[in-house]
């Protein structure tokens, strides 16, 4: 019966929807209360009771009206738009600033993120040791934690980490959704292997000076987090290359194209996430009795994943972050969420239930701090 | 072994799940197993590297760590030694360094906090220039080049 399924075939009724959302539901809630919500203080409670209805509406609607993309985007959104406030809001109150200064390096109290990760492990390997001013654990994202959710996240979601994990993939998504029609269409695929260059680069700069490279001079996503103080030319220098490469890859192309050009162009993690997506159990699929050859997918996919020669030939490539973008625009739901070793075509409805319910879940715990955190902010502000 | 692949990937499929849902919950222990590892501390270029000697004046304490030359396979030629000043630390601070441990004074550091002012005069000529000299939650703290 699931072989059978049309366009519509992953909608579901109200009542098995809501049936569907119920573990989401119950385990949010523990996660999100510890089991035992707080109402003493007003606005933190209504900032976790929003946070945790948005987190199960958008979830119950995957279900009930069977697309995932749009859905999943505007969680993803909300998530990177969260963090960066909560880290600027953190770091005004805190430091009266967006920059860090020489002491909070001196001191290790650097926020990690997994962009480092790829810096770190020809340094781990060599010297026996994390080449980042941050805290390995304890205090606001330690490296340790940070290492732990990105290895299990990567493993279990591969390349699906950068649209169901990733705080910073949200700005390039929300970025290439502004304009319904791209007024660039042609781009060299070529491009998509850049992260592999850029990781390549930065690994080896990063081990010989021993020094993040990738988060000193080129990361653009300090334009929306932290960054070091302009104190000098260098640092000067640095200033302009992020905020150009944010403003170039983050807002104007995707703009422009309708991709998610930082992503595909730039990320050296992204890099490391197309390799484990060789071993997540999760892949997208493409039934090709059911497929027509409109290569309306290729067309959608933001990643650049999809070809039509590998449409004919019924492959996705390991680019793919398994958004949903390309299962919610084909009609005749000949591409859909899968599991290896499961035949393209089969087990449809039961392959999306499963990877909603590991992806969405790992997206919604993971979010849910800085989204109430900035709720909270939000509403001390206003009230 | 069709069948066989569809139980493998299905199995998996089910290990993730349940990997996801314990992964939370376990985080802050497996964050302290993780800790544990030998590659995480972090790389002396950053934390200043240990302590090698401690000076206690009345309520100031100043740490004079080891000399840091770590590169990625050797040392390096260039490096640094930092000082921490802790405490209730003077608004003009005047020290000699014998940060080699041969008894001889290699530097003397005059810090201005007011003004933000620190003057090296070097003794030793392994020592080069001030890198960093910098207000810290706990003081002040003043990082020197030095060359092997």
């Amino acid at each position: 019966m699931d072989n059978a399924l049309t366009s519509s075939g992953m909608k579901k009724s109200f009542g098995r929807s809501l049936l569907y959302t119920l573990p989401m539901f119950l385990i949010t809630f523990m996660f999100m209360t510890g089991g035992r919500p707080d109402f003493s203080r007003p606005a933190s409670a209504l900032a976790m009771v929003v946070t945790f209805l948005l987190v199960n509406i958008l979830y119950f609607l995957m279900h009930y009206t069977g697309k995932t993309d749009k859905l999943r985007a505007i969680l993803f959104i909300i998530f990177a738009l969260s963090l960066s406030f909560t880290l600027i809001n953190n770091m005004l109150e805190t430091r009266n600033s967006m920059s860090f200064s020489q002491a909070d390096i001196l001191e290790c109290k650097i926020p990690f993120c997994h962009l480092v990760i790829p810096m770190m492990i020809l340094p781990a390997a060599f010297t026996n040791s994390i080449i980042f001013p941050g805290s390995i654990i304890g205090g606001f994202a330690n490296i340790a934690s940070m290492v732990v959710l990105w290895l299990v996240a990567t493993l279990v979601l591969g390349r699906g980490f950068c649209s169901w994990g990733c705080f910073y993939g949200g700005w390039d998504d929300g970025f290439s959704r502004i304009r319904k029609k791209p007024a660039i269409k042609k781009i060299s695929e070529i491009w998509k292997w850049m992260p592999f260059a850029v990781l390549i680069m930065v690994s080896l700069t990063a081990a010989l000076s021993l020094i993040p490279t990738y988060c000193d001079w080129i990361c653009p996503f300090k334009a929306v987090t932290e960054f070091e103080q302009v104190t000098s030319v260098e640092s000067a220098t640095k200033a302009v290359i992020f905020v150009s490469l944010f403003a170039g890859l983050v807002v104007v192309l995707p703009v422009l194209t309708r991709k998610r050009t930082q992503c595909s162009f730039l990320c050296p993690l992204g890099a490391i996430n197309t390799v484990s997506n060789k071993v997540t159990p999760f892949t997208i699929k493409i039934d090709k009795k059911a497929c027509t050859e409109c290569f309306k997918c290729v067309e959608v996919c933001p990643l650049f994943a999809l070809s039509t020669e590998g449409i004919k030939e019924g492959k996705v490539s390991v680019f793919c972050s398994k958004c949903g973008k390309c299962v919610d625009a084909c009609s005749k739901n000949a591409i859909h969420f899968g599991i290896k070793g499961v035949p393209s075509g089969t087990m449809k409805n039961f392959s999306r239930n499963l990877f909603l319910f590991v992806s969405f879940l790992f997206m919604s715990v993971f979010s849910a701090g800085s989204i109430i955190n900035s709720l909270q902010s939000l509403l001390n502000l206003i009230f | 072994m069709k069948k066989v692949k569809i139980i493998a990937g299905i199995t998996w499929a089910f290990i993730c799940l349940i990997l996801i849902i314990i992964l939370f919950p376990g985080l802050n222990s497996f964050s302290a197993s993780a800790a544990k590892l030998p590659f995480m501390k972090i790389n002396p270029n950053y934390s200043g590297g240990e302590v090698a000697q401690q000076l206690i004046a009345t309520g100031c304490t100043l740490d004079i760590r080891k000399p840091v030359f770590d590169g990625l396979i050797k040392k390096r030629n260039k490096g640094f030694v930092q000082l921490d000043w802790r405490g209730n630390v003077p608004d003009k601070i005047v020290d000699t360094i014998d940060y080699d441990l041969d008894n001889k004074p290699d530097f003397c550091i005059f810090v201005d906090r007011d003004q933000s002012k620190t003057v090296l005069y070097p003794i030793n000529s392994k020592v080069r220039d001030i890198i960093i000299s910098t207000p810290t939650s706990y003081g002040w703290a003043v990082r020197v080049e030095l060359i092997k």
